[in-house]
């Protein structure tokens, strides 16, 4: 069947003006998300038929204040709106505008209008307009703008086939321009009209200016001083005339709310205790409330590994499912429970306009670390798990801090520490008091601290040293309290989970089977996959050989060969040293305790007294805390970045300085 | 004064900023001649949130620094 061109319809409108949520019905769950060219930002599209032999290709455009870049969100839009490439071009645009706030919205989409495209103007929030009492002379604006103006609703769907049938009418408006620059500007921009040889003025008004603020074309003459501003201050003017004549709105019945929740939630004591409450809410829903369906996850993998050893004859192929393709994708599925929690959470504070006043709140606290407010919750899911707290960076517009952000996670202590801290302090930590607390307990929550602190260190290192380009102003919107729509908050976990799934999943299973492979060959001996037990003695391994090549690097750390074996077969998962342990100690079940008992009566040849002392102990420790031992996080950071460079370069990094801390701390302590 | 002094609650008008501002406070309806409002502040008074155009927008204490206000009775 021939490809048939589907009409594109690019979504345009200021953030917080519902344009997910009517994106979101547009389309249905038939989204796709990928990248912009050559940026990291996300680009949501989605198919749907619109009319008998009208396929319509609707894209989520980022939220703007207007045309003109300011940031990268600005840029895309922009280049989007200026393509002229046939297949690229834009053929349609749905104008978003929030009803209760329409004045701001006007002012982007009057320079949408004047860029000459097709374009519609949906109001939202009608349902709110109605309650507080205002309305809109929908068809005399829209004579004045000559594009239709329709009211919807996304929550019930009301104006949803008006809008399709209008956009699919819709025409260049005959009203323009909306925008006429005076004197020097103008002139300028006759000159440029004329070397681009392009015919719209607002179009070589755009182009012209984004052109001379890169500084890229060096045949531009330099605008003019304040054509912006001056931009800005017609418009405004004009959007202001259309709202006198066709907007009215009741000033007894426009009581906002969000200004009296406002004096609570951003309280400078309430909202902090507010903000804590629902961070410390997170914490202990990406902990217990994701145990059970991951033990459940982990039990059918178990049960299917086992049933796949029972029934297929013993061999190479049982081994390798069993043992290498199984356990990958449980290191994929055992994720979904955490991503899918964190981004319900995500998406309920970024539906409600509660994630504004969470940046708000944190900004003074996180600025000199050079990341903002949204960055907390990054930080506070990574100690349950950095995978999830990785992707859920994609929500922050900022890519410095999210750059930050990515680079400093894995510091932070995740779940798949603690087994591993657990044994390591019951061997070589006393089970005494100090002050009045338990030094085990007090050494753990050490480690916590070390974790958010080592992170903020480094964020803020990275903050001094990286060339700062010009970041972006920090002038946020607060938008006003909504009840969240249930439809966007679960979109956005599918999206999230499938693309954790078909993307970093892809990996994640590709590195368990490539160290399953070097777990169960070794260079001397022929693997026998015929028995229960590992198809050959670990030692034997080509991992077990790695270990011990790297003795004489591991041995200012005090780690023998056996614990060098275990630190590097742990890069599948930190988790994973205290199996490889047992192990390398014949224990044959993997309690704690048993395994903690041998490995206390392990004696260094050397001095003859018990081989994990408390300099040992404490030099695995921190070597746990700082190394980036996870496979999984090594994906995730490849995918988010779009970037394996980067994830190389953080590995070696976060790995260099657990080496250089676990020395010092042995040397120190030895 | 300047945008930074504004006591909580009270009201003044934007004066003639000067032109190294970014432009997207303009764009965000923070110009000349509006009327602004201290509605909350972070501890230390910084960042700031103001309403203006009916947007609240929030800023940082430096930036506040540079826009010029007056009282509204001086209009």
């Amino acid at each position: 069947m021939p490809d048939k061109k589907a009409l594109r319809i690019a979504l345009v409108g200021r953030p917080n003006t519902g344009k997910s949520s009517l994106f979101n019905r547009l389309t249905g769950l038939n989204q796709k998300v990928g990248n912009y060219p050559g940026i990291t930002m996300e680009r949501t599209t989605g198919l749907a038929k619109w009319a008998p032999g009208v396929l319509a290709e609707v894209i989520d455009l980022p939220g703007v204040y207007s045309l003109h870049a300011s940031s990268t969100d600005e840029e895309v839009v922009m280049e989007a709106l200026l393509q002229e490439a046939p297949e690229e071009r834009i053929d349609r645009v749905i104008g978003l505008a929030d009803g209760t706030n329409l004045k701001t919205c006007l002012f982007v989409f009057s320079q949408v209008l004047d860029l000459g495209l097709p374009a519609v103007l949906a109001v939202t929030m009608r349902d709110e307009m109605e309650r507080r009492g205002m309305e809109l002379k929908t068809e005399e604006l829209a004579a004045t703008l000559g594009c239709a103006v329709i009211l919807v609703n996304t929550r019930t769907g009301e104006g949803l086939d008006a809008l399709r049938e209008a956009v699919l009418r819709a025409e260049p408006s005959g009203k323009l321009p909306f925008f006429q620059p005076g004197g020097l500007h103008l002139r300028w921009l006759a000159q440029v009209q004329e070397d681009q040889s392009m015919a719209l003025p607002y179009r070589a008004w755009l182009w012209g200016l984004k052109e001379a603020q890169v500084g890229k074309s060096d045949r531009l003459q330099q605008p003019p001083p304040r054509a912006r501003t001056d931009e800005a201050i017609q418009r405004y003017r004009q959007v202001n005339q259309w709202l006198r004549a066709f907007f009215v709105a009741d000033p007894v019945k426009d009581r906002r709310w969000t200004a009296r929740l406002d004096r609570v939630v951003v309280h400078p004591i309430w909202g902090s205790v507010i903000l804590f409450g629902l961070l410390f809410l997170l914490f202990q829903g990406l902990f217990y409330g994701s145990e059970a369906p991951m033990n459940f996850i982990d039990d059918q993998l178990a049960a299917l590994s086992t049933w796949l050893t029972d029934h297929l004859p013993s061999g190479f192929l049982a081994h390798l499912l069993s043992h290498g393709v199984v356990p990958g994708i449980a290191g994929v599925l055992m994720f979904i429970p955490q991503i899918a929690l964190l981004f319900a959470f995500i998406s309920l504070l970024e539906e409600s306009g509660y994630m504004a006043r969470v940046v708000f709140i944190m900004d003074r606290f996180m600025r000199p670390f050079g990341l903002s407010g949204k960055s907390v919750v990054p930080m506070v899911s990574g100690t349950a798990c950095a995978i999830p707290a990785i992707m859920s960076t994609r929500n922050m517009e900022n890519s410095r801090e999210r750059f930050l952000a990515i680079a400093v996670t894995p510091l932070i202590t995740c779940s798949a520490r603690l087994p591993v801290y657990a044994l390591l302090i019951g061997l070589v930590i006393p089970n005494s008091a100090w002050m009045g607390m338990n030094l085990r307990g007090v050494v753990l929550l050490g480690l916590y601290a070390l974790g958010f602190v080592a992170a903020l260190a480094g964020s803020a290192l990275l903050h001094r040293w990286m060339p700062a380009k010009k970041t972006p102003a920090f002038l946020l919107e607060m938008p006003p309290y909504r009840w969240p729509q249930g439809r966007n908050v679960l979109t956005a976990v599918w999206n999230r989970t499938k693309s954790f799934v078909t993307e970093a999943g892809k990996i994640i299973l590709a590195i368990s089977i490539i160290l399953w492979f070097l777990a169960s060959f070794g260079p001397n001996r022929t693997p026998d996959f015929t028995q229960e037990r590992a198809p050959l003695p670990i030692e034997e391994s080509y991992i077990g050989y790695a270990g011990k090549a790297i003795e004489p690097v591991m041995a200012p750390l005090g780690f023998d060969w056996k614990v060098s074996v275990a630190v590097v077969s742990s890069f599948v998962a930190r988790e994973v040293f205290v199996g490889t342990m047992a192990t390398l100690y014949s224990v044959d079940d993997e309690d704690n305790t048993t395994i903690r008992a041998q490995m206390a009566r392990e004696v260094n040849p050397r001095t003859g007294q018990p081989y994990f002392t408390l300099a040992v102990g404490v030099s695995l420790l921190l070597f746990y805390a700082f190394a980036m031992q996870c496979a999984s996080t090594f994906a995730v950071v490849a995918r988010e970045t779009k970037s394996y460079r980067f994830a190389v370069i953080q590995f070696i990094v976060l790995g260099a300085l657990a080496y250089g801390v676990a020395w010092i701390a042995y040397a120190m302590l030895v | 004064m300047f945008l930074s002094d504004l006591p909580l609650g009270q009201r003044a008008i934007v004066l003639q900023t000067p032109d190294s501002l970014p432009v997207k406070l303009f764009e965000m309806g923070c110009m000349p001649g509006e009327e602004i409002e201290l509605v909350f502040a972070a501890p230390f008074q910084d960042p700031m949130c103001f309403r203006v155009q009916g947007t609240l927008i929030s800023m940082r204490r430096d930036l506040a620094k540079l826009i010029p206000i007056t009282s509204p009775d001086a209009r």
